[in-house]
């Protein structure tokens, strides 16, 4: 350890024991950033990204953040997580020092102009409910089908790129627990629906309608599970290019408000 | 109370202690003792094979449960229960440890010591089991500690420190008994530590010899460090090792260098990290080593079971010591002198073209970890990664699971800083390829793959082989199950609510054959119904 380190984690816990800090003390300390930009891959990278340019979470690498922009900000959101979103607590998995040390690492990029999407988002509305037959499997708010994710609050957890890769290729990036279960029968029917558990023994799904199968292996011909969306992949093409761009417009903004 | 009284009295105790107590003799002899699991592996081989036979392909079905413990302790299970005369000893994670009377699974005793908030852990709290001799059981806690405690009281006899876990020491292995000695290793390569292998005095804890895995300066294999990276060059010793007595040789595997993901500052072959080391047993001093994965960049630890098989190899009688190993082969070695017999792929592998005739891996280029990302198979966890294997006489087969797939290698440079994370960058999935897995029976003499039992998750429990022709084995998902060992073929399983990743053992107990495993935060034992 070096000498410059120890004084840094020394002030850190004076600093921590008198009151709760509102900055990082490792901000601009290149070896703490480091360590921050090792524990960020080792804990955020797999939905943030390896460089922080977001994925299935937001994109961290703007310099502005969802639940505000101080330090104290993000450390809090690291550490309490986001309820009812996919981002977990890492209060008690982690060091106070390390949740800091991640704070001074996603200080260390540029901030960049929030990202902007050309479309109108009230027509995007119109589209999700109509045309696009969004609605009959995603819900926001109380409103919509439970077949699909719910994405009341997406715009929050998703950058504009990953919803746009999501509409054209829903394969792209499957949300945690959307495997497909495709159950071929003894006599050759398939009953096809959203994994709710797979194992090498069993297979419980859901279909389209809600209802629960259940399947023992030997009770049916073949019981596979498939990295595939039961979302429609034609969007590129059954929507032009404006109403991609409303519909992206109108999931951007889908922050909670109606659920509120 | 007169005087012979008193001496009848101390008799007695003499007696009943003696009946209870493990001696060498009883470790050595621990393959041929039915009513027992003694140590780790099973046998100083590291076999888990049992001959028991009541139990067997014909009647697996008719298992039932016998009792369940539920310990009330969250996290990894691991542990590989001993038993002995009556009890059942049994570690779990976070300095747990309990007794359990063998007819009716009540809790005997149950030892706990507290887990330091600071200490710093790559892999949750597990620990994989006691060592028994005399009337002494020995355990590792978390923090580098190796605890000797009362057999019969749970009480701490002594406890001694074998590193400093404030600088990223921690220890999970199950202890491993040669000769009055206790010998162990330790965990920290993620924490950029410098690891060994340590025996111990059984009687007193004093440390008796130290073998390093790095070799300091001075040392041969010292050069095969560029710099002073040796001081962080990790190779943990956290998997239990097997033991020669006819050749007096202590075989231990070894992970991988620090930092796992990033070989720029510690340039050449980073011995004795990836590797299997045979050690005087005496003196700890290296008799031979074959290194696995030279400059390894993958995090493919070598620590699993170094299993000791007399068989033939191209016709020729062999001492051999074979692993599987977590960068995708099954090796062969010759136990008397580290020299290499053959290697196989059991899994998909593409960072290279084979095993040359030396042991040395023939690389294909691009494999190395970059700041975007390289696709190499196996993913980081192997291959066969640690959990406990089997090789059954009956069959002629070994058994161990593998992780199949591949995985995206991050690496970058990092500053050291003591007792963080010291990785080199991470592991990303590849999206829409789900994480998998098998269990493999191997032909250990030539490496040729007899069955395979596929598994819809990374694997998570050891192998347990028997003479009744099963091979018991878990899930992820919680199924207990057994397999016919001779074709893989599923004969009975049990979903017991709990992933099971621990290894099952077998003993006879009133003249029934019992199974035990745990599976969640429970030990549980089966026997024939009714």
């Amino acid at each position: 350890m070096t000498a410059r380190i120890l004084a840094l984690a020394s002030a850190f816990s004076v600093c921590a024991a008198a009151q709760q800090l509102q900055s990082s003390p490792f901000n601009g300390d290149k070896e703490s950033i480091g360590a921050g930009r090792a524990a960020y891959r080792l804990r955020c990278s797999a939905c943030h990204g390896i460089h922080a340019g977001g994925g299935r979470g937001p994109a961290l690498n703007r310099g502005k953040f969802e639940a505000g922009d101080t330090d104290l900000d993000i450390y809090r959101i690291i550490e309490r997580g986001v309820p009812g979103t996919e981002m977990p607590a890492y209060g008690a998995r982690s060091t106070e020092e390390n949740i800091w040390r991640i704070v001074s690492y996603l200080r260390t990029f540029e901030p960049a102009p929030e990202e902007d999407v050309q479309g109108d988002a009230q027509v995007g509305e119109q589209i999700f409910w109509s045309k696009g037959g969004c609605g009959a499997c995603h819900r926001v708010g109380r409103k919509g089908g439970a077949y699909g994710p719910d994405l009341t609050r997406i715009g929050r957890s998703r950058s504009v790129e990953h919803l746009r890769a999501s509409l054209l290729d829903p394969d792209d990036d499957l949300p945690p627990g959307y495997f497909v279960v495709r159950a071929v029968h003894r006599d050759g029917r398939t009953t096809t629906g959203i994994g709710v558990a797979f194992d090498d023994f069993s297979a419980q799904l859901r279909d389209s309608t809600g209802k629960l199968h259940s399947f023992l292996r030997e009770e049916v011909r073949s019981l596979e599970r498939e990295y595939t969306s039961l979302m429609p992949s034609g969007y590129g093409e059954s929507l032009t290019a404006d109403e991609q761009l409303d519909l992206l417009a109108y999931m951007k903004g889908l922050r909670g408000r109606e659920a509120e | 109370m007169s005087k012979p009284y008193v001496m009848a009295g101390a008799l007695l105790a003499i007696v009943a202690t003696s009946a209870g107590q493990v001696d060498l003799g009883a470790l050595a002899r621990s393959q041929e003792d039915n009513e027992s699991w003694l140590m780790y592996g099973r046998n100083y081989s590291a076999w888990r094979y049992s001959p028991l036979d009541e139990i067997n392909t014909e009647n697996v079905t008719g298992l039932v449960p016998a009792w369940i413990f539920q310990s009330g302790v969250a996290g990894k299970f691991q542990t590989t229960p001993l038993v002995h005369d009556g009890v059942m000893y049994v570690t779990g994670p976070s300095n747990h440890a309990w007794a359990l009377d063998l007819k009716t699974g009540r809790q005997l005793w149950h030892y706990s010591e507290p887990v330091p908030e600071d200490l710093p852990l790559c892999c949750g709290k597990p620990n994989r089991g006691f060592a028994i001799l005399g009337d002494r059981l020995y355990k590792v806690n978390m923090q580098a500690t190796l605890v000797a405690i009362d057999a019969q009281t749970g009480g701490v006899i002594w406890e001694v420190e074998s590193a400093d876990y404030r600088v990223g020491y921690s220890n999970t292995v199950a202890p491993l008994i040669v000769k009055d000695m206790v010998v162990i290793g330790i965990a920290g390569a993620e924490f950029g530590t410098r690891d060994f292998i340590d025996a111990y005095d059984a009687e007193t804890g004093e440390r008796l010899w130290r073998f390093w895995t790095v070799p300091g300066p001075g040392e041969p294999g010292n050069e095969t460090w560029g710099g002073d990276s040796w001081k962080r060059g990790g190779a943990s010793t956290w998997i239990t090792g097997s033991y020669d007595p006819e050749l007096d040789l202590i075989y231990w595997g070894t992970g991988n260098p620090g930092p796992d993901l990033d070989g720029s500052p510690r340039p050449g072959d980073n011995l004795y990290s990836d590797s299997m080391v045979a050690l005087d047993a005496d003196t700890g001093q290296l008799k031979w080593y074959f290194q696995f994965t030279p400059h390894d960049v993958h995090d493919w630890d070598a620590v699993a079971d170094p299993v000791l098989i007399d068989m033939e190899v191209a016709g020729e009688p062999r001492k051999a010591l074979v692993q599987a190993n977590r960068n995708g082969h099954f090796y062969a070695l010759d136990r008397t002198s580290g020299e290499f017999l053959f290697a196989r792929a059991y899994t998909e592998v593409n960072w290279t073209d084979g095993i040359s005739p030396d042991g040395r891996p023939i690389l294909i280029p691009g494999h190395e970890p970059t700041d975007e990302g390289t696709l190499t198979c196996p993913g980081m966890g192997g291959g066969h990664n640690w959990h406990a294997t089997s090789y059954s006489p009956l069959t002629g087969l070994y058994y161990f699971n593998s992780g199949d797939g591949c995985q995206i290698y991050h690496g970058a440079p990092q500053e050291f800083v003591e007792g963080e994370y010291y990785l080199g960058s991470a592991m990303e999935n590849v999206s829409g390829e789900p994480r998998e897995g098998s269990i493999i029976a191997v032909d250990p003499t030539n490496g040729d793959t007899r069955w395979r039992f596929p598994l819809v998750s990374p694997p998570s429990s050891g192998m347990l082989s028997t003479g009744g022709g099963l091979l018991f084995a878990g899930t992820m998902e919680g199924y207990f199950m057994a397999l016919d060992a001779r074709s893989g073929k599923p004969l009975w399983r049990l979903q017991t609510g709990g992933p099971v990743r621990a290894p099952a053992v077998t003993y006879r107990f009133q003249g029934r054959q019992h199974v035990a495993s745990a599976a969640g935060p429970s030990v549980m034992v089966f026997r024939l119904g009714p």
